[in-house]
C-alpha cells in the first residue's frame, strides 16, 4: 500500500488544501443555493460557464483570472437571464427553462471550442470539464509575498477566494438570509431582492469559474450541492450549518484523496464519493427523526 | 327496509385511524361510519385534518394505526366505486388537456390497461359535462377556464366515474356563487339517485343548509351525526373554540419534541 | 401492428424527405456543395448511420422529453443522463472490453437507481426536487469517474473513450447503434401508444389515478426506465450533458405550440427528427464538427421560433393581440368623447368639431387628430374640414359602450352600494371588456333602467337599432320592442 503523507508530504499536502478549499467554498454558496431551492442552478451555470470560457478565449487569447472571472459571471448573468426570460414570456416551466439555457449554451460552446481547435489550441479540454487536474495543483509555480512561500498559485487563488467569500458572507449575512428565506418580506423591508438574487448569481459564477480547473464542471455540482446537503440533514441553523460544511469539507479532502490512493483514481472523484457518503451517513444518524411525506402528500 | 340496510355494509367505515406527519397526529384515532345515500359534510378549523382524511381513506397517505373499509371491504376492491374530486390547486392547469380530456379520465377505472376510452365513454362524458352545464366548453384547454368552471370539470369528471361513494375535497373553496348554487343542487340530485357523497367543507355558516350529515372534526373526532343533532353550538365550540382538547397540547409537545 | 407500420413510414419518410433540398447545397460553394451532394445521395453507409441515428434518437427523446416536461421532471434527464455514468464504467469493468451489451445493461440499471434515489431522498429527507436531483446527478457521476479513473490506470484500460462519452460523435455510430436506437424507439413508442391514458392521467393528477387504484409508481419508474433505454441509446452520439437537451427543448416547444397532449408529442417527436436530421448535416459537411451540439442548436432554434412565433402561446402574437386591444380601447374612447360632445349638445348636431372631441380626450389637438383619422380607417366615422361625424356602425359602436359604461355604474351603484362618485373608473376599464351576454344580464338585473347614477340617459337597444339619441319616450318603445 502507497504511504502518500509520508513518501511525498507536500505532494499531498497542497492536493488536500486545495479539495478543502475548493469543497468549503462551493458548499458555502451552495447553502444559500439550497436555501432557495436553487440546486439545479448551480449545474446549469457550471455547464454554461463553457461557452464564456471559449468566447474568452478567443477574444483576449488568454486564460488570466480576471479575464475568466469576467467571463464566468458574464455568462452566470446570462444563462440566469435567459432562465427568467424564458419563464416569464412562455408558460415553459423553470425546470424546463434552466435545461433549455444551460445545454444550449454548452452546445454552443463545445462548437465554438472545435471551431476554435481548426485555427489554434485552445487550453480546454474534455477532462478538465470532466474531472479537473486537480492531482497537478502541487506542480504549479509557488507564489512568493515578500520572500515569504504561500503555496502553488492555485491554492492561493482559491484561498483569496475562500476569505473574499466568508468576508461577504459575514457582512451581508443579515440580507442574504432574508432574501432566501422570505423575499416578500425582505421587499416589504425594502430590500432589494433582485439585486441580492443577481449578486449571488454573480458570486457563484466565480466559484464555479475558479473551482473550473481543479475538479471540472460536474464534480463541482456534487460540491455545490452535497456539504449543504449533509449541513442541513444535521441542522436547522444557518451559522451552525456553515460550520458542518466546514466539518464536511475537511473530512471529504482528507477521506477523498486516501481513497483515491487507494484506488488510484482522481482524486476529484473521490472526494466528491466520500462527500456523499458523508451524506448518507448523516442521513442514517437522524433518519427516525426526519420521516416525512413527499411534498405532494403533505395534508392540506 | 331495516334488515336490507343491516345486511348491507355501509359505504365507509373507519376504525381507530391515526395519521401521522413528521410523527405528530394529524388525525387521532378517527371511529365514522357513513350511511349510504347521506350527504356528509366534514367541517373543522384549518389544520383540523379534514383533507388528511379524505387521502388517507382514499390510501393516499400511509396509515399509521386503524382501518378503513369501503362497502365492507379494502379499498382496491371497491375503487370502481370510489369517486375522488381532489383540489383544485393540487393539478398543473397549464397541462395540454382539453375539458373533455379531463372529463373522460372518469371513466379510465373502468377501462383496463392499454384500452382507450370509446363511444360509450364519450356519450357518458358529455352527458356529465352537459349536467354541469360545461358542455359548451369540451374542447377547451383547462387553463382557460374560470375557477368555478375548473371545479364543474372535476365534478364532471367524478359524476362520469359513475361510482356510488363520492369524496370531493373543498369542492366550494374559491368558486362563484352560481357554481356553488349549481354544486349544491348537483349533490342533492346524486343524493336522490341514492349516491352517498362525502365532502370537506370550510365554511360553517353554510354547513347546515348544504348536509344531511355533518362530521365535526378537529385532529380527533369530534362527533358526526344528524345535522340537527350535531351542530350545536356546545359541539361548535369544542372543535373550533378554544383549548378544551388536552389532546392538542400534547399534540403539540409531541412536534417540538425530537 | 400499425405501430410497426408507422414507424417504417417513418423511415422511409427520414430516407425520402431531404432528397427535395438538396439543391440548397449546390448555390453554396463548391467544398460544401459536394459535401451536402454526398450527404444527401445517402450512398455513403455512414451518412445513411449517422441520420438514420441522429433522427432515431430525435424522435425518441422527443416522446420521452415530452413526458418529463408535463410532469414538471425537466431535470431528470439531465439528472439521470450523468447518473448512467458508473453503470457504463462496470459494464466496461465486465470483461475489460467495449461489450455494448454489458455497459447497456449497466447504464439502464444505474440511471434506473438514480431515479430511485431521487424519489427515495424526497420522500425520506426534508429536501426538495432540486437537491435530490443535484446529489444524484453529481455523486453518481463521481463515483462514474473514480470507476474510469480506475481503469484507465488499469493495465489494458487506457482506453476507455470518455470523450466521446462526454460530447458524443454520431459520425462514428455503426450498424449496431443504429438497430438499437431503433429497437428502443420502437419500445418507447409501443408504451406510450398501449399505455397513453396511464402515462397520462399519472403525470396529470396523480391523487385521482391512485384513487382509481392504479400502480401509480409502476408506471412513473416504467417511465424511468424507458428514460434511461433513452439515454443510454443516444448518449453515444450527442454525450452526457446534450442527451438531456435533446429531451428537453424539443418537448418545451412543442408545449408552446399545442395544447393537446397527443399532438404534443407528435409535435415533440417532429422537432426532435428535424434536429436530428439538422445535426447530422452540419456535421458531415462542416468538417468533422461534433453532432450533438449542432443538434441542439437545431433544436434550440426550433424552440426559439416557438417561442416567438407559436399562434397562443408565442410572444409575438401575445404582443400583437395587446397591441389590437389597445388599438381597439383608444378607438372605443374616441367615439364615446365624440358621443359626449354630441350628448353635451343635446344632439341636435349630428357633426362635431375636433377641437372639442380634443378638450373632452384632454387631448392636443394634433393627437385627436391621429384618433379621429384611425376612426376614419375603421370605418367608424368621417372626417372633413376639422369636423367630424359617425357612420351608422360608428353610432352603434358608441352607443354600445356608453351603454356598458353606463349600466355598470348603475350595477356598482345598486348592486355593490358603491358611492356614485367612486364607480367612474371600474366603469373606464369594464365597459371595454363587456360581452354581449353580460350585457343583457345586467339590464334584466337593473329593470331596464334608462339613467345612470349621474342622470344621464343610458343608449338602449332601440336607438342602437334606429341610429337615434336616446330619449325618455323611446324608453317605453324600447322595451317592448325588446320583449
Amino acid at each position: 500500500m502507497v504511504q502518500p503523507w509520508t513518501e511525498d508530504f507536500m505532494v499531498s499536502f497542497w492536493i488536500v488544501v486545495m479539495g478543502f478549499l475548493v469543497v468549503a467554498t462551493c458548499g458555502l454558496v451552495g447553502t444559500y443555493l439550497l436555501l432557495r431551492r436553487m440546486a439545479l442552478v448551480g449545474d446549469a451555470i457550471s455547464h454554461s460557464i463553457l461557452f464564456g470560457l471559449v468566447v474568452a478565449f478567443m477574444v483576449f487569447r488568454s486564460g488570466g483570472t480576471m479575464v475568466m472571472f469576467v467571463a464566468a459571471v458574464a455568462t452566470g448573468l446570462l444563462t440566469v437571464g435567459i432562465i427568467e426570460f424564458i419563464h416569464r414570456q412562455s408558460r415553459v416551466k423553470t425546470d424546463a427553462a434552466i435545461c433549455i439555457a444551460f445545454t444550449t449554451l454548452f452546445a454552443a460552446g463545445v462548437v465554438l471550442l472545435s471551431v476554435a481547435e481548426v485555427k489554434g489550441p485552445v487550453h480546454l479540454d474534455a477532462e478538465c470539464v470532466l474531472y479537473g487536474e486537480i492531482a497537478f495543483v502541487p506542480l504549479d509555480p509557488a507564489v512568493e509575498v515578500l520572500g515569504l512561500v504561500l503555496g502553488p498559485a492555485p491554492v492561493v487563488r482559491m484561498a483569496g477566494v475562500l476569505v473574499g467569500l466568508l468576508v461577504l458572507a459575514t457582512v451581508f449575512y443579515k440580507e442574504l438570509l432574508v432574501t432566501s428565506f422570505d423575499p416578500a418580506l425582505a421587499k416589504s423591508l425594502g430590500i432589494r431582492v433582485g439585486i441580492w438574487h443577481y449578486g449571488l448569481m454573480a458570486v457563484l459564477s466565480i466559484v464555479i469559474v475558479s473551482v473550473f480547473e481543479a475538479v471540472g464542471a460536474i464534480l463541482a455540482v456534487a460540491m455545490l450541492v452535497v456539504p449543504p446537503m449533509f449541513a442541513a440533514q444535521l441542522s436547522d441553523r444557518l451559522p451552525v450549518r456553515f460550520a458542518l460544511v466546514f466539518l464536511h469539507a475537511a473530512l471529504s479532502s482528507v477521506l477523498g484523496y486516501q481513497l483515491s490512493v487507494w484506488l488510484n483514481c482522481s482524486p476529484a472523484g473521490a472526494m466528491v464519493v466520500v462527500g456523499a457518503l458523508l451524506f448518507l451517513l448523516a442521513w442514517a444518524v437522524t433518519r427516525p427523526r426526519r420521516a416525512a411525506f413527499p411534498g405532494w402528500m403533505a395534508p392540506n | 327496509m331495516m334488515k336490507d340496510f343491516s345486511t348491507t355494509a355501509p359505504p365507509l367505515e373507519v376504525h381507530d385511524l391515526t395519521v401521522a406527519y413528521d410523527r405528530r397526529p394529524v388525525l387521532y384515532g378517527i371511529d365514522l361510519t357513513v350511511p349510504a345515500g347521506s350527504l356528509t359534510g366534514i367541517i373543522g378549523p384549518n389544520g383540523a385534518g379534514k383533507s388528511t382524511l379524505l387521502k388517507a381513506v382514499l390510501g393516499l397517505l400511509p396509515l399509521s394505526a386503524g382501518w378503513v373499509k369501503i362497502f365492507g371491504g379494502p379499498l382496491a376492491q371497491n375503487a370502481r366505486r370510489t369517486g375522488y374530486v381532489p383540489q383544485r390547486e393540487s393539478v398543473d392547469w397549464d397541462f395540454p388537456v382539453n375539458v373533455m380530456d379531463v372529463v373522460l379520465m372518469g371513466r379510465y377505472g373502468h377501462l383496463p390497461p392499454g384500452r382507450r376510452p370509446g363511444r360509450a365513454d364519450r356519450e357518458i362524458a358529455r352527458a356529465c359535462l352537459d349536467q354541469v352545464q360545461m358542455l359548451p366548453l369540451a374542447r377547451r384547454q383547462i387553463g382557460n377556464l374560470s375557477g368555478g368552471q375548473r371545479q364543474r370539470v372535476f365534478l364532471a369528471r367524478a359524476l362520469a366515474q359513475e361510482s356510488d361513494l363520492y369524496f370531493m375535497d373543498e369542492p366550494f373553496a374559491g368558486v362563484d356563487a352560481a357554481t356553488e348554487a349549481a354544486i349544491v343542487d348537483l349533490l342533492r340530485e346524486m343524493k336522490a339517485r341514492g349516491k352517498t357523497v362525502v365532502v370537506v367543507h370550510h365554511d360553517l355558516s353554510t354547513a347546515r343548509d348544504y348536509f344531511d350529515r355533518l362530521v365535526l372534526l378537529n385532529v380527533r373526532l369530534v362527533a358526526a351525526g344528524p345535522t340537527a343533532e350535531v351542530f350545536t353550538p356546545e359541539l361548535l365550540q369544542k372543535t373550533y373554540g378554544g383549548r378544551l382538547t388536552i389532546l392538542s397540547d400534547v399534540v403539540q409537545s409531541l412536534g417540538e419534541e425530537p | 401492428m400499425r405501430r410497426l407500420g408507422w414507424f417504417v413510414a417513418l423511415l422511409v419518410l427520414t430516407t425520402a424527405a431531404p432528397v427535395e433540398a438538396a439543391r440548397i447545397g449546390e448555390m453554396a460553394d463548391w467544398n460544401f456543395g459536394s459535401q451536402a451532394a454526398r450527404f444527401f445521395s445517402l450512398q455513403d453507409p455512414s451518412v445513411r448511420y449517422a441520420l438514420g441515428g441522429s433522427m432515431l434518437l430525435g424522435l425518441c427523446c422527443g416522446l420521452m422529453g415530452a413526458f418529463l416536461v408535463v410532469r414538471k421532471l425537466a431535470l431528470m434527464g439531465d439528472a439521470l443522463s450523468h447518473a448512467v455514468l458508473p453503470g457504463v464504467a462496470l459494464g466496461f469493468l465486465w470483461g475489460m472490453t467495449k461489450n455494448p451489451a454489458a455497459i447497456f445493461a449497466g447504464a439502464v440499471g444505474a440511471g434506473l437507481l438514480g431515479a430511485v434515489v431521487v424519489q427515495w431522498i424526497r420522500a425520506t429527507t426534508k429536501h426538495r426536487e432540486d437537491a435530490a436531483l443535484g446529489f444524484v446527478l453529481s455523486s453518481f457521476f463521481g463515483v462514474g469517474i473514480v470507476l474510469f479513473t480506475m481503469i484507465q490506470n488499469l493495465p489494458g484500460g487506457a482506453k476507455s473513450g470518455l470523450d466521446g462519452f462526454m460530447f458524443g460523435q454520431a459520425a462514428a455510430l455503426g450498424p449496431e447503434d443504429v438497430w438499437l436506437l431503433a429497437g428502443v424507439t420502437v419500445l418507447a413508442l409501443g408504451a406510450v401508444g398501449l399505455f397513453y391514458k396511464e402515462y397520462v392521467l399519472t403525470s396529470f393528477d396523480e391523487g385521482f389515478a391512485r384513487s382509481l387504484g392504479w400502480p401509480v409508481k409502476l408506471y412513473h419508474y416504467s417511465l424511468m426506465l424507458l428514460l434511461a433505454f433513452a439515454i443510454v441509446s443516444a448518449l453515444q452520439a450527442v454525450g452526457v450533458v446534450l442527451v438531456s437537451a435533446m429531451l428537453v427543448i424539443p418537448a418545451a416547444a412543442a408545449f408552446l405550440l399545442t395544447d393537446r397532449m397527443g399532438a404534443m408529442l407528435a409535435w415533440s417527436a417532429g422537432f426532435g427528427m428535424l434536429a436530428g436530421a439538422a445535426g447530422a448535416f452540419f456535421s458531415f459537411t462542416g468538417r468533422s464538427l461534433p453532432t450533438g451540439p449542432f443538434m441542439v442548436l437545431a433544436a434550440a432554434a426550433l424552440f426559439v421560433l416557438a417561442l416567438l412565433f407559436a399562434p397562443k402561446h408565442g410572444m409575438v402574437g401575445r404582443l400583437w393581440r395587446r397591441r389590437s386591444r389597445a388599438a381597439r380601447i383608444r378607438r372605443e374612447n374616441t367615439l364615446k368623447a365624440i358621443y359626449h360632445v354630441m350628448e353635451d349638445g343635446g344632439f341636435r348636431e349630428e357633426v362635431v368639431a375636433v377641437g372639442n372631441v380634443a378638450a373632452r380626450r384632454r387631448e392636443t389637438a394634433v393627437g385627436a387628430r391621429r384618433e379621429v383619422a384611425e376612426l376614419q380607417r375603421a370605418g367608424l366615422a368621417t372626417e372633413e374640414g376639422g369636423r367630424v361625424a359617425f357612420t351608422p356602425e360608428g353610432w352603434q359602436r358608441a352607443c354600445e359602450i356608453v351603454r356598458n359604461h353606463r349600466l355598470w355604474e348603475l350595477y356598482l351603484t345598486n348592486a355593490a352600494q358603491l358611492a356614485p362618485d367612486h364607480v367612474h373608473d371600474d366603469a373606464e376599464v369594464i365597459e371595454h371588456m363587456l360581452g354581449d351576454e353580460t350585457v343583457r344580464r345586467l339590464e334584466r338585473r337593473l329593470n331596464y333602467a334608462r339613467r345612470d347614477p349621474h342622470g344621464k340617459l343610458i343608449p338602449g337597444l332601440a336607438d342602437l337599432a334606429a341610429g337615434a339619441p336616446p330619449s325618455e319616450r323611446a324608453a317605453g318603445f324600447a322595451e317592448k320592442g325588446a320583449a
